[in-house]
């Protein structure tokens, strides 16, 4: 880590000052907790002339119950989420997703809006600014070549952020304000499958809040993670699950993944797996669902083979979980 | 502090539990390590590294970079033609490169600023063109025929072949039931000890002196290096060592930022701080050789060893360092820890295009004593013998002179193995454990100091000076480098034990080339072993001065003057005697402010054979440790978890137990990160993880409950029988480890670390073999 390159710092008290800094200097970033920004600012990866604090917009630290759901703050901690009350009651995935991120003192001050917009990661890209000169660089920041893929012409760095899944798995959407207004999208909609430009959120576009639905009576939802060690580690894959049982069959299934791709998947059709146990015969169905959209490159210290094994692992043992506590 | 009443009035202070005396200054933050001293009027340095792994530098421009406004001083290899390198034999490294570049990330020049973004500007207009060469990252390529030199006098990229034989081999394996032989692969390990790498220089261009702060477990041999290099006299040289966060060998030479940092202050004739980032200090290095060992063993039906034949081959790095002694101590430490007839050992260490290696936590010793204690739990288990059982069947006998002349005098192995039986429940829980939990175990051990110095002067191998002055207040002098380990604690212990004086009449001034005479430095566990017997000399010379005193006082003879704490009295008489301050006053009259020093040097019957290679390896005595570890392993995942660590050392004697505990435990965590996920890999010679995120060190969360026991086979020549406490349990928890998870899942991992995908191929292997044999049926 080399030492941290002068910039300005400008904090706006409301979200409309906020990005209209932004439209005004769409090179400047934002930032909260700072857990993913500074470090690469540290690395030279990013050298922002300039940033945008968002820490005093007590708009969007809060977390309020809104139409039977909830509304969740972009600037609010992962620590905040994790001891949330309502969280705890009916979202335990997004809580399992939360208190899976990083560590202690990062959940402290990392935020969702900064876990959802986590930069994607790759073992050629989160380095020094002296060894990724040495190495030429990569295509996802002043390269031409992926080292990961060297013969493509496209960016495979990870999307590594916990919450993700978690959230898709309910249905949740993406509040985006902007200069002109703003929108509310589905929260699957705010991603694309490219590590070079992996959100969709237009320059002037400032993640705001995330909307959750209130979940079905008996919908529980988990989230598991392969990492190395049990703490600090990205995910080399993660799955969330959210699921619903009725007697003896499975009646609602939605499966959401992370580390496999350049962005947080959700899987598709799964209603066809419904009205049944998760017996081996349906968890090969989905096995063969998951495989059919997954893509774990070279871009971790783990094998993409690893990986795409143990996605498989964590997304049965989870189901199996949820479908025994349901 | 408070009194044991277990222990004897004899032992108040050896032997008890006492907090580290630099304790309170750590834990409050006061202490001032390298980068904590005034720096403000220290200009920055900073170093242009290499991105080439292998190149002759055709043209380095620094007329840009020192026209920038700012920079007061820019050096290169032309600024230093003299090599250095820890062993006097092998020094074929420049501070800064001239000519060649070996390894990504090694130093080509080197600046001096007025702050961070002027040096930073600099370095980018540092113009380096070069012509490359074939690089070479894995010691078989660098080994082929028609490969580049690295270094001009070492055909093959050879750095160093041993191959030695003691005992008749192949009639070893002629007169075994079962041998087996395997191939094991260790990954590169690096020390990531808390602080990162960090000198302040500053020249005195008046008087042409140089004084150097420095994070360094051996000032003394800093001192060497730099006045060598900078063509100084070594007395114009003062190195001190502030407070160092940790070492594990990282420091145990001379590291070329030292170098560096010192060449920079006399060129810009001012204070130069130069603080390496996490990554330089990562590539900066010298820690454990990716490492594969062919190794095999022996054994007759009741367990046995009949013959031991040991291949090592180690991808040393570009540079020597202490790669000699690595490769040597790999062979020697086959030997002092079972009594095995024949002992066979052909060892290679290679140069390759990565940053050099050097020595690690238990040096040469760790990444062969798992490939043994595998192979040997493999073997117990082919022959249906309890793993116990077969340790047991090999023990040494001390006092016993080895096949390749080395001393053992006390060995508590028998102690340690009956400890961890017992403790871990092995007879009833052994094979009785539910699906996926495992119980493995291993041993090893380790010098208590090398017999023989690195620098081979005739000087005594410790020194200790002891100063006691009016203020009634003994000072220990001495060189010797705590750097976290208690070595000040230990000396302090010792002496207040021998004086009978209370820990805090005691005070200790280390490591300032000015004031404290020269030691060797903190490795190979020499410290407690020989300075601590270097102490006992000084004390007990102290303590004749004071007694002879004290008979002046009382009208008696020296001899019969007894000391009861601070009290000194005749013997067996019934006056109150003489408290210790007017014991002083006495004394102080007679010759004024008292000096003594004391000595200690290992015998030449402890410094091993005379054959080539011998001076490694030997030692005055050898620790031992026995290690259990419980283990679950979830085949879905691949992923290791330990459950529990029962670890019995015996380091002779425990002066302070405290301390001695801390450093087990941080040896069985150590090995941990060894043995579950710590590795060094290189893309194209960057190292792929040169980070405390990446290079995953296991966190609190990884931690076991470790419960350790100190066993104590009291060494007829430590002081107070004691001998090393810190590297001796590392080396078997790695194969403690493995051999856990193969009793778990029945697989035997030959490669470590054990990482949750080597767990997986080595399952998913397995299935296939199963696969393989179901078709051909």
């Amino acid at each position: 880590m080399e030492y941290m390159p002068e910039f300005s710092v400008v904090r706006p008290a409301t979200v409309a000052e906020a990005v209209a800094m932004r439209a005004a200097d769409p090179e400047a970033r934002f930032v909260a907790g700072g857990t993913d920004l500074v470090p690469n600012i540290r690395r030279g990866i990013v050298a922002p002339a300039k940033v945008i604090d968002l820490n005093g917009l007590e708009e969007i630290r809060k977390i309020e119950s809104v139409d039977g759901g909830l509304r969740i703050g972009a600037a609010v901690t992962l620590a905040e989420l994790i001891e949330d009350g309502r969280l705890r009651a009916d979202y335990t995935g997004i809580v399992e997703a939360a208190g899976a991120v990083a560590a202690t003192s990062h959940r402290q001050v990392g935020t969702v809006g900064g876990n959802l917009c986590l930069d994607t990661r790759c073992l050629f890209y989160n380095q020094s600014e002296w060894w990724r000169r040495s190495n030429d660089y990569c295509l996802k920041s002043r390269g031409d070549v992926c080292h990961v893929a060297p013969k493509g012409d496209h960016c495979f760095a990870a999307f590594s952020g916990d919450l993700a899944p978690a959230l898709m798995v309910l249905g949740a959407a993406a509040e985006i304000a902007s200069p002109s207004g703003g929108r509310i999208i589905p929260l699957t909609g705010m991603y694309q499958d490219d590590g070079l430009a992996y959100l969709l959120l237009g320059a002037d576009e400032m993640l705001v809040a995330v909307r959750v639905p209130a979940p079905a009576d008996g919908f529980k939802t988990g989230y598991a993670k392969s990492r190395v060690r049990g703490a600090i580690d990205f995910p080399l894959a993660g799955v969330a699950v959210g699921l619903r049982r009725d007697a003896d069959a499975v009646v609602d299934l939605s499966v959401a993944l992370t580390g496999t791709n350049s962005m947080p998947l959700m899987i598709e059709g799964t209603d066809a797996l419904t009205g049944a146990p998760p017996d081996d015969a349906m968890l090969a169905r989905l096995d063969g669902l998951v495989r059919d959209r997954i893509q774990p490159m070279s871009s971790t210290f783990s094998p993409p083979g690893y990986r795409r094994r143990v996605v498989a692992k964590l997304t049965r043992s989870l189901i199996r979980r949820l479908y025994r506590e349901g | 502090m408070s009194e044991d009443p277990a222990m004897p009035a004899s032992a108040r202070l050896v032997g008890a539990h006492v907090p580290l005396i630099d304790g309170v200054e750590k834990v409050s933050g006061r202490a001032e390590y390298t980068a904590d001293l005034a720096h403000r009027d220290a200009l920055v340095g900073r170093i242009f590294r290499s991105p080439y792994s292998h190149a002759k530098i055709t043209r380095l421009d620094v007329t840009d970079a020192l026209a920038l406004p700012g920079v007061a001083a820019i050096v290169t290899g032309e600024d230093c033609d003299v090599p250095f390198g820890v062993l006097p034999i092998a020094q074929n490294e420049y501070p800064l490169a001239r000519d060649r570049v070996r390894y990504r990330g090694e130093p080509v020049a080197a600046v001096a600023a007025i702050d961070e973004t002027v040096a930073e500007a600099a370095l980018r207009l540092i113009r380096m063109e070069v012509e490359e060469l074939p690089a070479y990252y894995d010691p078989e390529k660098a080994r082929m025929p028609g490969a580049v030199e690295l270094h001009a006098d070492r055909p093959g990229n050879l750095e160093r072949d041993v191959h030695h034989e003691f005992g008749d081999v192949e009639a070893g394996f002629a007169a075994a039931d079962i041998v087996l032989e395997k191939v094991y692969d260790c990954a590169e390990v690096t020390h990531v000890q808390m602080e990162p790498d960090v000198s302040l220089a500053e020249y005195d261009a008046e008087r042409d002196r140089l004084t150097l702060h420095t994070c360094t477990q051996v000032p003394y041999y800093v001192h060497l290096r730099v006045a060598q290099c900078l063509g100084m006299d070594t007395s114009r040289v003062r190195v001190v060592k502030p407070y160092v966060g940790g070492g594990f060998g990282h420091r145990s030479e001379t590291l070329n930022f030292e170098i560096i940092a010192c060449i920079l202050a006399r060129a810009a004739r001012a204070k130069v701080r130069l603080k390496l980032s996490r990554e330089e200090t990562f590539v900066t290095h010298r820690g454990r050789p990716a490492t594969r060992i062919k190794l095999k063993i022996g054994m007759i039906k009741d367990g046995r060893m009949t013959a031991c034949a040991c291949e090592t081959l180690q991808a040393g790095g570009a540079y020597g360092g202490y790669g000699i002694v690595t490769i040597l101590y790999s062979g020697a430490l086959l030997n002092a820890i079972y009594d095995i007839p024949a002992v066979k050992f052909d060892g290679y260490r290679v140069y390759t295009n990565t940053p050099p290696c050097g020595a690690m936590r238990g040096h040469g010793t760790v990444n062969v004593r798992f490939a043994f204690e595998s192979l040997l739990d493999q073997m117990a288990d082919e022959l249906g013998l309890d793993p116990f059982e077969v340790r047991r069947r090999n023990l040494l006998e001390a006092p016993v002179r080895t096949i390749n002349d080395m001393m053992v005098e006390s060995y508590g192995l028998p102690q340690c193995l009956d400890w961890v039986e017992e403790a871990s429940g092995w007879k009833a829980r052994r094979g009785n454990l539910p699906k996926g939990k495992g119980l493995g175990l291993a041993c090893s051990h380790y010098v208590s100091g090398a017999a023989k110095p690195v620098h081979w002067t005739g000087e005594p191998h410790a020194v200790v000076n002891l100063k006691l002055d009016f203020d009634g207040g003994v000072t220990i002098l001495t060189g010797t480098a705590d750097i976290g380990q208690g070595s000040s604690t230990v000396l302090a212990q010792i002496v207040g034990e021998v004086l009978g004086l209370d820990l805090d009449r005691v005070s200790v001034v280390a490591n300032d080339s000015r004031i404290t005479p020269k030691d060797n430095g903190s490795y190979s566990s020499r410290v407690t072993f020989m300075v601590g017997n270097a102490a006992i000399e000084a004390a007990e010379k102290l303590k004749g001065i004071l007694a002879e005193a004290a008979a002046r006082k009382l009208d008696a003879k020296a001899e019969d003057i007894e000391c009861l704490g601070e009290i000194y009295r005749v013997q067996g008489g019934q006056d109150p005697g003489l408290p210790f301050q007017e014991v002083v006053d006495e004394a102080l009259a007679e010759s004024g402010t008292i000096t003594v020093k004391g000595t200690f040097t290992v015998p030449r019957s402890h410094q091993g054979g005379r054959y080539r290679g011998a001076g490694v390896g030997p030692s005055m005595a050898y620790s031992y440790a026995a290690v259990a570890t419980e283990v679950t392993v979830d085949e879905d995942t691949g992923r290791v978890t330990v459950d529990k660590v029962w670890v019995a050392h015996d380091c002779g004697f425990a002066i302070n137990r405290l301390a001695c505990e801390g450093q087990i435990q941080g040896a069985v965590w150590m090995g941990l990160g060894q043995a579950l996920s710590e590795e060094t890999r290189y893309h194209k010679g960057l190292p792929l993880g040169p980070n405390m995120f990446d290079y995953r060190v296991p966190t609190i969360v990884e931690s076991p409950d470790i419960e350790v026991k100190i066993v104590e086979s009291i060494d007829p020549n430590g002081p107070f029988g004691a001998k090393e406490a810190s590297e001796g349990a590392l080396a078997a928890v790695i194969p403690a480890l493995a051999n856990a998870v193969a009793d778990a899942i029945g697989l035997r991992m030959d490669e470590t670390p054990v990482t949750p995908d080597r767990v997986i191929d080595a399952i998913l292997r397995k299935e296939r073999g199963r696969g393989r044999k179901r078709s051909a049926a």
